[in-house]
């Protein structure tokens, strides 16, 4: 028979110290293991969450062709979901990128996310250095500017030298997609991975050899 | 309580029936398969028997190609040999036949084999890729013992050759006839080989394990992770079962 | 308490101002620390917590797959597949959800067995019961329209053929069966209902009947049951007024209960990564076939957790009709002659009737009408309605036990002999529900149901005349 007092206070009391400290370890390893098991229970379900193979076959690399694509035309291609201009510009368009860097938040695309080859002052490779190829939302929330190409444009002004303006919140972007300083955008627009197949032909979204 | 020996008997003999093969076709015994998903080998075989002879009708539409890089294949590999109507490595293994057309042409659609195996299974698909004979009174020319009437001809016979059904008499093992309860003699139905193909029999036994091995694969491609992962699970949970067996003691000392 | 660092301190005082609003520390010491339960709870009261375990396990991998799942008739087929070999960890998932749909009937089918074990559907607890048995409905109702999801051959075949069962149903069948669906047969709209029930609704209805049971097994004036059938809540400790025979809930059973967990996850886990389809039966191998409504398989079966429902049905030809009827007859002659010796009648119009002229009128009434129904319903819908009672008959259980001991330690031969019966009945009728049906085999599924009704129908009178034994005073 049970002593009764007993069976009702906390366990371990009427057991004497080792009981204790027994269960204490025993808890404290039971807890860890099971802590961890918890956690690896967990995972597949948040990493289930990730993009399945399906999305990541639909974000694959996009093949352009740009044979057609005259000096001075913009084209628009979806890659992930996303529009990604590509811009052949005239040397006139390549020469003005050089005169407004003074009203550019980030000239040297320091802060901005493009690939290596594309850190310089055209944001292009350079073998294709005419070749704009820039992913077309803007760094504020995400709107997709539209082209005004026009130098001295009356809607953006005399001293316009040409670019982008995002109508949601009034960024300007030059024609390496830099942003200009106080507007709303932080950062200049991203460049892709890309790379040339041919002349004609362009991969965007991935550049390995 | 003896309740609970008697439960756990009925649910071991439950579980061994459960677990074992199950799906005889009425009348025909299936031959035994052994599925080994280990061999990487046959699976890549099978993929290219798979995608040269039944990827026109049937689909696997819910494959994708990139799907065979499991298979220790390489992109270029995939794309030179395996894929002839779809242009990304992405895309699945649709067929350009549409619904409705192989309604017209052959009154049914060809099912899609995706999880065929997991359906049918491994020992019916084996079965039934080996025993087609000629038969004139079909539409097709062909039939099966497994699939009575399928409209389906036998895609490989160019490899396995042509076999017939011929009915022989069924003998003892020491030749005597046996006969039925109305002393008429019993007939067996045998397959033999009328015309050989371009592989022995030997031969096209292993392609035709090889295809039946890639279709259980395919059905799940995931199987050989799930059980090596189940290794380490088990292996965890023992661990717990013993550290709350002996916390749950160790709480429950002092009651009686 | 505080034992002085700082962080301590803050929790201290974070607990504090939540306890002050919410009754947490209450609900902590009414439901565990300070719940007592007797000491003896053997092996047959883990399933109570597992079942739960399940629920829990059910719909968090539920939640998951619906992120994936597509219910559309064009899409549902694909979707499943698409979850099963390209979304991360989606395989698993599924399976999870798939073998703890069997795992969820397998812990419900023994928890309720522990009940007829040890009486505990008895008085006061009867209303404990009945929940159990709605969540019992609730959870067969949840399991059917789940099952049309996959949508495979056998999804979509089973729900044709269990609907058209309601279509059984004189005079509204028809009109019902078509407003069940949403259309002339299974198609799409069903789809998108079951989905919307099996997703949304009957998960709020089961967990909300589950804190109901639960609260009405907590409640201070049902008593408390064990595997003795006494009421340790007779004998108190006069200082604490804690039961004598009694433990907190908390820390002894929730340390006995994860370790059963433990185990269960052990198990369950075999099946999930090395049989997740159990040789058909867990998962079934013509669900891999995509749903034709032009073609029919050659068998049809239920999962195998509704197949002795499933046999009952089958089993109730035309000819068995008539032996019910008779079977109803003899019961009607029985009451008659058991009752008619009290005093006391009916009042019709002013006249006053004697006893036995009343049950005499109220019997005849009941057995014209029952013939008039046995010949005008087909065996059809006999069936129908036998396989519901066959279910809805556990909850006449309280009523039905008259024996003066709850536990079927202390009942005597009769009540061991009939459950031993009922279950092997049981386990035949589920056995054949999965099978073909031949002539030995529904004389065979036949006998079953009648020893399976019997177990319940001729209980008042086993459990009266068996000789029990006296139950201890204090727990053994």
């Amino acid at each position: 028979m049970s002593n009764p007092s007993e069976a009702t206070l906390p366990p371990g009391a009427g057991g004497g110290d080792d009981v204790d400290e027994t269960r204490r370890k025993l808890l404290l390893a039971t807890c860890i293991a099971g802590g961890a098991a918890s956690g690896a229970a967990a995972w597949p379900f948040l990493a289930s969450m990730e993009p399945s193979e399906r999305a990541k076959a639909l974000g694959a690399p996009v093949e352009a062709d740009i044979s057609a694509l005259a000096p001075g035309e913009q084209m628009i291609v979806e890659w992930q979901g996303k529009p990604v201009w590509v811009v052949r510009r005239t040397q006139e368009m390549l020469a003005s990128l050089k005169k407004d860097e003074a009203r550019l938040a980030d000239p040297s695309s320091r802060r901005s996310d493009q690939p290596e080859y594309a850190q310089n002052e055209w944001r292009a490779r350079e073998d294709h250095k005419d070749l704009l190829v820039v992913v077309g939302i803007c760094t504020h929330l995400g709107c997709s500017p539209t082209s005004k190409f026009a130098p001295g444009d009356p809607s953006m002004g005399a001293d316009w030298l040409g670019g982008f303006l995002c109508p949601c919140h009034g960024s300007k972007f030059d024609l390496a997609g830099r942003v200009y300083a106080n507007f709303p955008a932080p950062d200049n627009l991203p460049i892709p991975r890309y790379k040339f197949l041919s002349d004609a032909k362009v991969l965007i979204g991935d550049d390995k050899a | 309580m003896n309740v609970k020996r008697i439960l756990a008997a009925l649910a071991a003999a439950a579980f061994a029936a459960a677990v074992g093969p199950v799906r005889a076709a009425e009348g025909v015994k299936l031959d035994d398969i052994e599925v080994n998903l280990t061999d990487v080998a046959s699976l890549q075989s099978g993929a290219r028997t798979f995608v040269n002879y039944c990827l026109n009708c049937h689909s696997a539409s819910l494959v994708r190609y990139s799907a065979l890089r499991q298979l220790d294949l390489t992109d270029e590999q995939i794309k030179d040999n395996l894929m002839f109507t779809a242009e990304k490595i992405g895309m699945p293994m649709d067929i350009a036949m549409r619904p409705r057309d192989a309604k017209a042409w052959f009154a049914t659609v060809p099912p899609d084999l995706s999880v065929i195996a997991r359906a049918r299974g491994a020992d019916w698909l084996y079965t039934y890729l080996r025993t087609f004979y000629r038969d004139a009174s079909t539409p097709t020319g062909w039939n099966n013992p497994v699939y009575t009437s399928p409209v389906m001809p036998h895609v490989l016979w160019k490899l396995q050759g042509e076999q017939v059904l011929k009915e022989v008499p069924a003998t003892t093992r020491d030749g005597r006839p046996v006969v039925d309860e109305h002393g008429q003699p019993r007939k067996l139905a045998k397959l033999e080989l009328a015309a050989p193909g371009r592989q022995s029999t030997a031969e096209y036994d292993k392609t035709a394990y090889d295809l039946v091995n890639f279709l259980v694969w395919m059905g799940e491609p995931n199987q050989l992770e799930r059980k090596r992962l189940g290794i380490w699970v088990l292996f965890g949970l023992t661990v717990l079962v013993f550290l709350t067996y002996f916390l749950k003691l160790v709480y429950w000392k002092n009651v009686h | 308490m505080a034992n002085g660092t700082t962080g301590n301190a803050w929790a201290l005082r974070l607990f504090e101002w939540v306890d002050s609003r919410f009754p947490l520390s209450a609900l902590w010491k009414e439901h565990l620390s300070e719940y007592y339960a007797p000491k003896n709870f053997n092996f047959w009261y883990y399933f109570g917590s597992l079942s739960l375990l399940v629920l829990v396990l059910q719909t968090i991998t539920g939640i998951f797959l619906t992120m994936n799942y597509k219910p559309d008739a064009t899409l549902a087929f694909a979707s499943v597949e698409y979850i099963m070999r390209e979304v991360p960890w989606g395989w698993l998932i599924r399976y999870l959800h798939s073998t703890g749909a069997s795992a969820f009937f397998i812990c419900v089918y023994l928890h309720m067995f522990r009940a007829l074990l040890y009486g505990s559907y008895r008085k006061p607890r009867e209303l404990l019961w009945l929940v159990g048995v709605l969540i019992f409905l609730s959870l067969m109702a949840e399991a059917f329209f789940g099952y049309l999801l996959p949508w495979g051959q056998m999804s979509y075949w089973g729900a044709q053929v269990i609907v058209n069962l309601f279509g059984a149903i004189p005079f509204v069948g028809e009109d019902l069966a078509i407003w069940i669906r949403g259309d002339y047969v299974v198609s799409d709209a069903t789809l998108n209902r079951f989905f919307a029930l099996h997703v949304a609704a009957l998960p709020l209805v089961l967990v909300g009947l589950v804190v109901v049971h639960i609260l009405a097994l907590h409640d201070e004036h049902v008593g408390s049951n064990n595997p003795d059938g006494i009421e340790i809540k007779k004998n108190k400790d006069p200082v604490t007024g804690i039961p004598r025979d009694a433990i907190p809930f908390h820390p002894y059973y929730t340390v006995k209960d994860i370790f059963g967990a433990m185990v269960f996850l052990l198990v369950f886990s075999v099946i999930v990564f090395f049989a997740p389809e159990l040789g058909g039966y867990f998962l079934e191998h013509n669900n891999f076939i995509p749903a034709d409504p032009l073609k029919t398989p050659s068998h049809i079966a239920p999962v195998w957790y509704f197949t002795p429902y499933y046999s009952v049905l089958r089993a109730t030809t035309d000819e068995l009709k008539w032996v019910i009827g008779a079977a109803v007859a003899v019961f009607m002659l029985w009451a008659y002659l058991r009752y008619r010796r009290r005093t006391g009648g009916l009042v019709i119009f002013g006249f006053r009737l004697s006893l036995p002229t009343s049950i005499g009128m109220v019997l005849l009434v009941i057995g014209a009408v029952l013939f008039w129904l046995l010949v005008v319903l087909e065996a059809k819908v006999w069936g129908v309605l036998l396989m519901g009672a066959s279910v809805v008959i556990f909850a006449f259980l309280p009523w039905l036990d008259r024996s003066p001991v709850k536990s079927i330690r202390y009942k005597g031969w009769m009540y061991k002999l009939a459950l031993a019966v009922f279950a092997i009945a049981f386990i035949v009728l589920g056995y054949l529900g999965m099978q073909v049906p031949t002539p030995t085999a529904t004389r065979i599924a036949q006998v079953s149901m009648i020893a399976y009704f019997a177990f319940f129908l001729l209980m008042p009178w086993y459990t009266s005349i068996d000789k029990t034994k006296p139950p201890p005073e204090r727990l053994t």
